[in-house]
Formats: C-alpha cells, structure tokens, sequence
C-alpha cells in the first residue's frame, strides 16, 4: 500500500477556494484542506459560521468548483467540473453523496417520499422496490412513504433527506449541518440512525457541524476550521478533551455547561 | 415566513371573497354560453334579416339587432368561444417560449441570460400593439395571424416572470440535491424545475388572460384580427359604432360590456388565484 489513496474511502488534497469580494479583495473560504477518511470511518468539520466548512462540503460533492486540490474516492480522482456525460455523472454521483442543512428546502415540494426515492433509483438505473427497504431502514412508515415534505416533520423530513442519498450507494456521505434545524431529541434519533447505517453499510461519513457535542457524539476524528485554515486536526476524543490551539479552546470554551460565564469567553 | 394572520389560513373549499365568487360565477357562464351557443342562441351569429334592422329590445331579439339585422344576443353568445379560445391559444404560446426562454436564463446564467434579458428588455421597450401591428403587415390581418403576433409580444412579460421565479427556485437545496444525485441539467429544468413553478406560472398567466383578451379585442377592433363575418365581440364593437350614430347603442354596448365584464371578472379572479397560487404550499 505505498499509494495512501487506495486504503481510505477519501482523501482530499490540499483544496483551496477563495472568492472575489464586493469591493475587492478576495476571501479565503478553504486554504490547503487535506484529509483522508478510511472507508467505514467518521469525520467531523467544526469551525464557526464563515470557517469555511460548508464550502469544503460543497467542494467534495462538487457543488463548487475549488481553484486547487485534489480529491479522490477509493483512490480514484474526481473531475473538478461536472463531468458532460451521463455515465460519467451518475458514476461520480455514487461517489459521494450530501445531506443538506435544511430539510424543509432540500426536499422537492411536488414529490412523496417514495417518489423522491425511485426517482434517485431510476436516474441510476436500480429497481423501485429498493425505496420501500430504504425508508425501511430510516425508519418511515407506510404513512410518510405516500406523503409530501410539508404533510412530514422536520425530522421525518432529514430521514428522508437521508434515504434519498442512501438511494445511490454512495461511498462517502457528507452531512452539512445536517442536525443543526432539528431539535434536540430529534437530533439525538437522527445521530443514532447515523451510526446505525454507518455500520452497516460502510459508507464513510463527513460530518460538517458547529456544534461540538454532536460531532463528539459521531465521529472518530476531527478537523477543526478556522478563517478557511485548518488549524488542529486530530482523533476526535483528543482533540476536544486536549485542544492544543487556542482557537480550539475558545471554541470548547463556548459551549455553554453548568457554570459557564459568557463574558470570559468573549474577553479572552 | 408570511405575517402571521388571525383569519382561517384557507383550505380549497374556503369561503372565497363575495366579489371574486360573484366574477367566478359569471366567468363560469360565459364558458357555459360559449360551450352551449349552438343549442341557447335564439337566432344562428349569421342570420340575417334586413327587415329587422337595428329593432331595439323585443320579444323576439332580448338584445336588439344590429344594422344588418342579426340578434345581438346570438352574436354574444357564439363570440364568447373567439373571446375565450383566442386568448387561451396565445397565451398557451407565449407560455411555452416565455417559459422556455424564462428556465433558460435563470438556469444557465451568464452570457445566456443577459442575451434573453437583453432580447425582452428590447421587445419590452417596443409598444407591444406596434409590434403586433408590424407582424400583421408583413403576414396579413386574420386571427391567426394576430393570435400568433400577440403570443409573440407577450412571450417577453412571460419569461421575465419565469426567469425571476426560477431564478428564486434554482437556489433551494432540492435542485442541488439533484445536481449531487447526477441528474443532467436538462432533466432537472424539464422535470423537476418547470413543474416547481408551474403555480406560480399559471397564476401570473390567468392574470394576463384579462389583458390578453383586451388586446385581441383591440385588435379585431382595428380591423387586423377577427374579419367579417364573425361574430368576435372587438370586430361586433367596430361594426356596432356606425349605428350609433343613428341614435342605436346597443350595437356597439352590448359586445362592449360582455368585453369589459369578462375582462373585470378575471382580473377579480386572476389576482385572486396568482396570491394563492404564487405563494400557498
């Protein structure tokens, strides 16, 4: 194994994207990203809003185009720019797959929960029945498999959101704070449900999150973000229980807990 | 999202305003007249009866007569099918290029779009009746001809609303989500896109209806749509003026009101139905 792309389900190279700024200037949304994720295994992305988490997530789905870097699936490299054929496209799409932030949007109004589902079957050409076992698996009944998103709760909307991506097996799941819209209990079933598919499929997951309970809860390593600089990344029991950089420890230090005084965060 | 209101957010069977069922219930008559003129027309639009020249109201004409001696009454009835099969074919062609050019637009951005926006500001900036008038000189008056015209002129206003519609649609999630699923852009506008607007889309169209019908009407009246001997209600008002001289209003009144009820009663509706269709979910 002397090419370390082969062993891990992504590796992502150096990305790099900046955007021009009203007024000019240019921002540095993401500045020499790299990681690697084993297949099976978890990666959280923490930073505040504006770290650039989100453009590195859309970066890997191919959302956005990043200026430079490389990233690779099971050691395969992916085209920056949507390939034009449509094997092409459909193959890259069994890739990666992403789980929006906002389930009341990613989800199309017009489309029940099963036809949001055969119509991620079909494009790739796998049998309906299939829907039936996935929102099986992320625990839809018979009544939500026949209703639209808004007849649907925030939750049951994000495991449909879920299943949807499931739909293509893929080898990578991205969730953008795919937790963050949904309350807390919910959070918790939907962690669960997670973990649950992350062990029985494989797929490798990257978990992209301000909030550091939740990326405590369900990942194995962690990267943290900052002004589009990684700046401490690292087994994710580590990193959180002995930060190193300070950015990181403010952070911690941000979570509000039992005796928690918010003016000290904010002075230091 | 919307301000919070006390009133009953309404269902489909929800009380509608007195006005909008009052112009919803005409409107469904006037389709009613139209469809069944063969058989609730006392007279054929074409009979004529030299001796029974511009009679006023009688038992015999409801309406009155025009110069020629054909029943008003028949004539309104069977021109409420032009009045309202006209407008519908125009729009339903400006519908498919505004729509098309509209997707177009908001999907490929760029070079793309300032074309299409540059193109609709210009026919915008250009009367839209010189336009049409232009068209008829160079292909002939006649309905067809002016039905073709007008879906050209109004193909603009059609796809300025759906660029800027799509362009609010294409920046949800769900159209990411199938970009990240595979999905071609092509797909996504035909099947996915286009259908998510499709609402919104028909509500704006049913507001133009009004207008569009004014404008055919316009038309006929001027002598480049509708020719003699039909019975539509714009070319009815131009022949019905010379009567008028001779001290005979109903002539020219009575496709005038039918005109201007039918127009009023689908703003009332239209503005209605573009409020619930544009943002109820």
């Amino acid at each position: 194994m002397t090419d370390a792309g082969q062993e891990h389900a992504l590796a992502v190279d150096g990305l790099h994207k900046e955007y021009p700024m009203p007024g000019g200037g240019r921002l540095t949304a993401a500045d020499a990203v790299s990681f690697t994720v084993p297949a099976g295994g978890s990666l959280g992305i923490v930073g505040e809003s504006g770290s650039g988490k989100t453009t590195v997530a859309r970066m890997l789905v191919g959302l956005v185009r990043p200026d430079a870097g490389a990233v690779r699936v099971a050691g395969r490299l992916r085209e920056t720019r949507t390939p034009r054929g449509a094997s092409a496209r459909l193959a890259r799409a069994r890739e990666i797959q992403m789980v929006f932030q906002d389930p009341y949007v990613s989800l199309d109004p017009r489309l029940t929960s099963r036809q949001c589902l055969t119509t991620a079957l079909r494009l790739h050409g796998r049998d309906d029945s299939l829907a039936d076992g996935l929102l099986d698996r992320v625990g839809l009944g018979a009544r939500e498999s026949g209703a639209r998103p808004h007849g649907m709760s925030g939750g049951q909307r994000q495991r449909l959101a879920i299943a949807r991506a499931l739909a293509v097996d893929p080898k990578v799941l991205v969730l953008d704070e795919a937790v963050a819209a949904l309350d807390v209990s919910i959070q918790a079933q939907i962690l669960r449900l997670l973990g649950e598919i992350r062990r029985d499929t494989g797929v490798a997951l990257v978990f992209v999150s301000h909030d550091l309970a939740v990326v405590r809860h369900i990942t194995d390593e962690v990267l943290v973000m900052r002004r589009g600089i990684v700046v401490e990344q690292g087994p994710t029991d580590g990193v959180l229980a002995a930060p190193d950089h300070p950015y990181t420890r403010r952070l911690l230090a941000s979570v509000p807990r039992p005796g928690w005084d918010p003016a000290a965060v904010v002075g230091a | 999202m919307t301000a919070p209101t006390l009133a009953p957010v309404g269902g489909p069977r929800s009380r509608q305003p007195l006005g909008v069922r009052v112009a919803g219930g005409f409107l469904v008559l006037v389709v009613l007249a139209a469809v069944l003129a063969p058989f609730v027309a006392p007279y054929a639009p074409d009979a004529i009866d030299l001796s029974a020249s511009l009679v006023g109201t009688s038992g015999d004409h409801l309406l009155g007569t025009d110069s020629s001696g054909q029943d008003l009454l028949s004539r309104v009835l069977y021109g409420a099918r032009t009045s309202l099969i006209a407008p519908v074919l125009l729009l339903g062609l400006a519908a498919l290029l505004g729509v098309t050019l509209g997707t177009l637009a908001a999907w490929r951005g760029g070079w793309v779009d300032t074309l299409v926006s540059r193109i609709t500001d210009v026919m915008y900036a250009f009367p839209g009746l010189l336009f049409t008038v232009l068209i008829i000189a160079v292909f002939g008056a006649g309905m067809t001809t002016s039905v073709l015209a007008l879906g050209l002129a109004y193909t603009p206003t059609v796809a300025k609303y759906t660029r800027s519609v799509a362009l609010a649609e294409c920046r949800k999630p769900y159209i990411d989500a199938y970009r990240v699923q595979g999905m071609g852009g092509a797909r996504i506008c035909a099947l996915h896109l286009v259908p998510n607007l499709g609402r919104s889309v028909v509500g704006y169209l049913v507001v133009l209806f009004g207008e569009a019908l004014m404008s055919l009407a316009t038309l006929s009246y001027l002598g480049f749509g509708a020719q003699p001997p039909s019975s539509d209600w714009g070319l009815m008002v131009q022949e019905g003026q010379a009567a008028v001289v001779q001290g005979a209003l109903l002539p020219a009144l009575v496709p005038g009101v039918a005109i201007a009820l039918v127009v009023v009663s689908f703003n009332v509706v239209g503005v209605r139905a573009a409020d619930r269709l544009g943002s109820g979910r």
